[in-house]
C-alpha cells in the first residue's frame, strides 16, 4: 500500500509523541514510581512503534519495540527505574529524533541500526527479568478473556439483507465455509482506516468478503470505533484466515466463528445485539475511551495540559480519540499566509472605500452605515485569521527541560528549570523562530549565570540553581522572561573586557552607565567566559539573540544585580502583518508610526526646547526626553515656521524615550505592513511600507532604529 | 564565438521592447518584463542611493522604482506624458520598476543581428549593455538588466 500520503501526518504525530516522551521521561526521573507516567510512556512508545511499522520504517520500529519492552517490564514492577536507564532512554529518544529528521529530509530513515542502544535496552531487560517473567502473562490473560467475551457480539450481530442471505446460503449449500470475523484495532492505532484496509487485503487473499459492518465505505472514512466485523466466504480454514488478519500490525485481536445455514437464514433480526460503539476498557490501556467525546473537545487544552502528567490521562492523546478527526484540520501554513494576504487586501480596499466616501462629501447615511458594518466585519475577519495562525509557545519551549537536564550533566552544576505561561500564544512564524534565541539565553544563564554548587553554598544560596522561563501577554505584546538566581552580570569585568577587546575606549568606559555597559554584551564577538566551553562562550550567542529578535520586530533587554541574578526580557509583537498605526505628515510626505511604540503626543512651545550637550531636549513630567526632528533625518523641508508649536510624538524603546517632531497628525489607522523588499535594504529607519486608502504608499518609521 | 551568441542560439529570434532614454533607443528582453504602467506618484524612500526613486503601489504590492538615467549617468528624468514605468521580474532582485522616457514598440531580432559591444572602461554607458541589435528602425542598444539593476556598492 502506498503510505506516502500519510507521511506528513506520521511526521507530525511522531514529533508529538517524541515530545511527549521527553516530557514524561523527565517527570519519571523526578518520580520513578508514578504509574500514570509509566503508562503514558508505554502508550507513546507503543504508538510510535505501530506508526513506524505501518510506514515501513523497520529500524525505528525495532528500537521503539525494545523501548516498549523495557517499559512493559517497568509497568509490571519487574524493573525499577534507575538513573542510567533514564540516560539510555534519552539516548533512544535522540536516536528516534534522528530517524525522524532523516525521514523528513529524504523520506528514508537512514541506515543507523543503533545496535548499541538496543543492546543496552536488552541488558536492562535481562537485568531485572528473572523474578517477574510470569507476571505479564498472568496479566494479559484475563484481559484477553474479557475482550473475547465482548467481541463475540461483533459478527453475530450483523443483519443480512435479502441478497446477502441468498449469497451466503448458496455458498453454504455449495459446501464453502462461511465465517464471521470480528477485528479489533488497537486503541492507540492512528491510521485505523489504513489498518482496516490491510486486514481487508489479507482476508481477500483467501476469501471473499460478503458483508462488512460498518460498511466498507464507512471504514474507509474511519467512521468506526475500535472494531469492525466481516462475514466472508472462504475455502481456507478459519485459523488461516484469522492468522492472516492478525498478522497486520496494530490489530489487537481477531475472533471468528463458522456460520451455519440457520445462522444465516434464521438470524434475521438478532433482537438485542446493537452495533453501537463498544465502550470497552481494555485492561492494558487505561485510557478510558468512554470519556472520549468529552475529552476530545478541548483537544488543544489537552495538549497544553499534557506535561502535567497526573491529571486526566484520558485527554492526553489528541488524535487517537476519534471525534478529534472531525474537529481539527491540518492546514498548510502557506494557505494561511494566502488567506492572510487576502484579508490584508480586503482591509486596504475597505480603507479606500472609507477615504473615497469621505472625499465625495455627499455620502449618505446609508453608505456610512454600510461602511461601518464592513469595517467591523473586516476587523473580526482579521482577528479570526490571526487567531488561526496563533499557536501556543509550548511546542517550542517544551524541549527546554530536557536541554537543561543535559546541561546540568555537562556543566556539573545543579539547576532546575521552572516554566510558566507555556500556553501563551504567538503567531506561528514567530513561535518557530523564537526557539533558538531562547535556547541561547537559557544556555547563557546555565553556563555564565549560575554558580557551581559549592560557590552557591558559600554564598548562602540553595545548592540547586533556578532558571525561570515565564511567558505572558502584555497588551499587544508577548513578553518572555528568562531569569536566573545566579551570579548576575559583573559590570566591571564586562567593561574591562570591552576595553580589552577594543569595543570601547577606557574614557568611553568611564562615561558609560551600568546599563550601557551591560548592553555591550549584545555586541558581536563579545564573550566574558574565560574558557570557551561546549555550551556557550563562542561569543556569537547574544548578538545573534538580539538580531533574531529584532528581525521579529521584537526587543530584548537585560536587568541584572551582581550576586543575585539576571533577567532577560524579550518583548514580541502579537502579530506581524497588520498593526494599528498613527499616521503623521512631515513636509508633504506621510509616514506611519506603530501605535505600540507611542507613549504620548505632546504640543510643545518652541521656548520649552532646551539644549543639553548641544542636543535638543524637552522636559516632560520630570523626564528629560531628547528630541528628534524627523524632517532633518528624512531630508524633507518642514512646512512649519520656526515660531510654531512643535507636535511631538513620544516613542518608547525599552525604557528609553524620545520625542519625534512631526508637522501634522493625520490620525490612527489600521495598516497592513508590506516589506520594502531586499532591494531597498539600506534604509534602517524604515521598517516597511503600507498602501493607504487612496492607493499611495506610506512608509513605516521604525521608532526602535531612530532612538 | 562571442558571448551573446552563446546565450542566444543562432537561427532563433529574441523579442525586445524598445524604449527611449533621451534620443537613444534601448532594448529590454521581453522575458524579464512583467508589466508596463503609466507614471504615478512615487513615494520617496529616505537615505537610499540617488538612483532609487522610491516605491509605488502595484495592485497592492509595494515595488521599488529606480531611474536608469541616474544609474547610467545621464541627465535626470523629466516626467512627460509618455513616461512609463517598466516592471521587471528578475530572478535575483525580485520585482523592480525602471523609469523610461517612452516605450516605442516590440521588435523581434534574429540572433545573428545582435552584436556584442566592446568593453570600454571610458564609456560608462557601455557597461550596462549586453549588445547592439540592428533593426529596421536603426540601432538598438540592448540593456544588460543585471548590470543596470545591480546595487552600487
Amino acid at each position: 500500500m502506498d503510505v506516502s500520503q500519510y507521511l506528513e501526518i506520521f511526521l507530525d504525530e511522531t514529533n508529538e509523541h517524541l515530545q511527549n516522551l521527553n516530557t514524561q521521561i523527565l517527570s519519571l526521573e523526578q518520580d520513578p514510581e508514578n504509574m500514570d507516567t509509566i503508562n503514558e510512556i508505554f502508550r507513546a512508545a507503543h504508538s510510535l512503534k505501530g506508526m513506524a511499522g505501518t510506514m515501513g520504517y523497520k529500524r525505528m520500529q525495532t528500537l521503539t519495540h525494545d523501548m516498549e519492552n523495557v517499559f512493559s517490564e517497568v509497568r509490571n514492577g519487574t524493573i525499577k527505574v534507575k538513573a542510567d536507564m533514564i540516560d539510555v532512554l534519552f539516548q533512544c529518544l535522540d536516536a528516534l529524533e534522528e530517524y525522524n529528521t532523516n525521514i523528513r529530509e529524504s523520506s528514508d530513515e537512514g541506515t543507523n541500526d543503533n545496535n548499541a542502544l538496543i543492546k543496552r535496552l536488552n541488558d536492562i531487560m535481562t537485568g531485572g527479568f528473572g523474578s517477574g517473567s510470569n507476571a505479564p502473562a498472568a496479566e494479559s490473560a484475563p484481559a484477553q478473556k474479557a475482550e473475547t467475551s465482548s467481541l463475540q457480539g461483533g459478527f453475530a450481530g450483523i443483519r443480512f439483507n435479502e441478497s446477502q442471505r441468498n449469497v451466503l446460503s448458496e455458498a453454504i449449500k455449495m459446501g464453502k465455509n462461511v465465517y464471521g470475523l470480528t477485528v479489533k484495532v488497537q486503541e492507540s492505532c492512528i491510521l485505523k482506516a489504513a489498518r482496516a484496509f490491510l486486514v481487508f487485503k489479507a482476508v481477500e487473499d483467501t476469501s471473499e468478503i460478503i458483508v462488512s459492518e460498518p460498511s466498507s465505505q464507512d471504514i474507509e472514512d474511519e467512521k468506526f470505533e475500535l472494531q469492525f466485523s466481516l462475514v466472508i466466504v472462504s475455502e481456507a480454514e478459519l485459523n488461516e484466515v484469522l492468522a492472516a488478519a492478525k498478522a497486520v500490525s496494530e490489530i489487537e485481536d481477531v475472533t471468528g466463528g463458522v456460520l451455519k445455514l440457520e445462522d444465516v437464514t434464521g438470524g434475521e433480526a438478532p433482537a438485542e445485539t446493537p452495533q453501537e460503539p463498544v465502550v470497552e476498557v481494555p485492561v492494558q490501556e487505561p485510557a478510558a475511551p468512554a470519556e472520549a467525546p468529552v475529552a476530545a473537545v478541548p483537544a488543544e487544552a489537552a495538549k497544553t495540559a499534557a506535561p502535567v502528567a497526573a491529571a486526566a490521562p484520558a485527554a492526553k492523546k489528541p488524535g487517537t480519540n476519534k471525534p478529534v478527526v472531525n474537529r481539527t484540520v491540518r492546514v498548510d501554513i502557506e494557505k494561511l499566509d494566502t488567506l492572510m494576504n487576502l484579508v490584508s487586501e480586503l482591509i486596504i480596499a475597505k480603507n479606500s472605500l472609507v477615504s473615497a466616501s469621505a472625499m465625495s462629501g455627499n455620502s449618505s447615511q446609508a453608505v456610512n452605515e454600510q461602511i461601518e458594518y464592513l469595517e467591523s466585519v473586516t476587523t473580526s475577519l482579521h482577528e479570526s485569521v490571526m487567531k488561526v495562525r496563533m499557536v501556543p509557545i509550548e511546542s517550542t519551549v517544551n524541549k527546554f527541560p530536557r536541554m537543561v537536564r543535559d546541561l546540568q550533566k555537562k556543566l556539573g552544576k545543579k539547576m532546575e528549570l521552572y516554566m510558566s505561561g507555556e500556553e501563551t500564544e504567538l503567531d506561528r512564524t514567530v513561535v518557530d523562530q523564537i526557539g533558538d534565541p531562547l535556547m541561547h539565553l537559557l544556555r547563557n544563564s546555565a553556563d555564565h549565570g549560575l554558580e557551581s554548587a559549592a560557590v552557591r553554598k558559600e554564598r548562602g544560596k540553595p545548592e540547586v540553581g533556578s532558571i525561570f522561563l515565564d511567558a505572558y501577554q502584555d497588551g499587544n505584546n508577548v513578553v518572555i522572561e528568562v531569569r536566573d538566581d545566579g551570579n548576575g552580570i559583573d559590570v566591571k569585568s564586562v567593561k574591562n573586557k570591552a576595553i580589552e577587546k577594543g569595543i570601547i575606549t577606557p574614557e568611553q568606559g568611564e562615561a558609560m552607565s551600568e546599563k550601557e555597559i551591560i548592553n555591550l554584551l549584545f555586541n558581536a564577538g563579545f564573550s566574558t567566559a574565560k574558557v570557551v566551553s561546549d555550551v556557550s562562550g563562542r561569543g556569537v550567542g547574544l548578538d545573534v539573540v538580539k538580531s533574531m529578535i529584532e528581525s521579529l520586530s521584537g526587543e530584548v533587554e537585560v536587568k541584572s544585580k551582581l550576586g543575585e541574578g539576571s533577567t532577560w526580557t524579550i518583548r514580541l509583537p502579537l502579530t506581524l502583518a497588520i498593526i494599528q498605526a498613527l499616521m503623521v505628515e512631515i513636509g508633504d510626505e506621510k509616514y506611519a508610526i506603530a501605535l505600540g511604540s507611542i507613549q504620548t503626543i505632546e504640543d510643545i512651545l518652541p521656548s520649552d526646547v532646551k539644549l543639553v550637550q548641544a542636543k535638543e531636549v524637552i522636559q516632560l513630567r520630570d523626564l528629560v526626553i531628547p528630541l528628534i526632528r524627523l524632517n532633518e533625518i528624512l531630508d524633507i523641508p518642514s512646512k512649519k515656521q520656526p515660531g510654531d508649536n512643535l507636535v511631538v510624538v513620544v516613542v518608547k524603546k525599552g525604557d528609553k524615550l524620545a520625542g519625534l517632531v512631526v508637522d501634522e497628525l493625520i490620525g490612527q489607522q489600521e495598516i497592513v505592513i508590506k516589506s520594502l523588499g531586499k532591494y531597498i535594504s539600506k534604509c534602517k529607519i524604515i521598517s516597511g511600507a503600507t498602501v493607504l486608502g487612496d492607493g499611495e504608499v506610506a512608509l513605516i518609521l521604525d521608532a526602535n532604529a531612530l532612538i | 564565438m562571442n558571448e551573446v551568441e552563446e546565450l542566444r542560439p543562432v537561427g532563433e529570434t529574441t523579442q525586445f521592447i524598445v524604449i527611449k532614454l533621451g534620443e537613444e533607443q534601448y532594448g529590454i528582453d521581453i522575458k524579464y518584463i512583467d508589466n508596463i504602467v503609466r507614471m504615478q506618484h512615487i513615494t520617496r524612500v529616505p537615505k537610499v542611493d540617488d538612483y532609487l526613486k522610491g516605491v509605488i503601489n502595484l495592485r497592492g504590492e509595494v515595488i521599488p522604482v529606480m531611474s536608469i538615467r541616474i544609474k547610467m549617468g545621464l541627465e535626470r528624468d523629466v516626467e512627460t506624458k509618455s513616461s512609463r514605468i517598466i516592471i521587471l521580474k528578475l530572478e535575483q532582485q525580485g520585482t523592480i520598476g525602471v523609469i523610461v522616457d517612452e516605450v516605442k514598440e516590440v521588435v523581434t531580432l534574429e540572433n545573428e543581428r545582435i552584436e556584442k559591444v566592446a568593453y570600454d572602461s571610458k564609456d560608462e554607458k557601455a557597461n550596462f549593455l549586453s549588445g547592439v541589435g540592428k533593426s529596421d528602425g536603426g540601432l538598438i542598444s540592448l540593456l544588460d538588466l543585471n548590470a543596470v539593476v545591480l546595487e552600487s556598492v
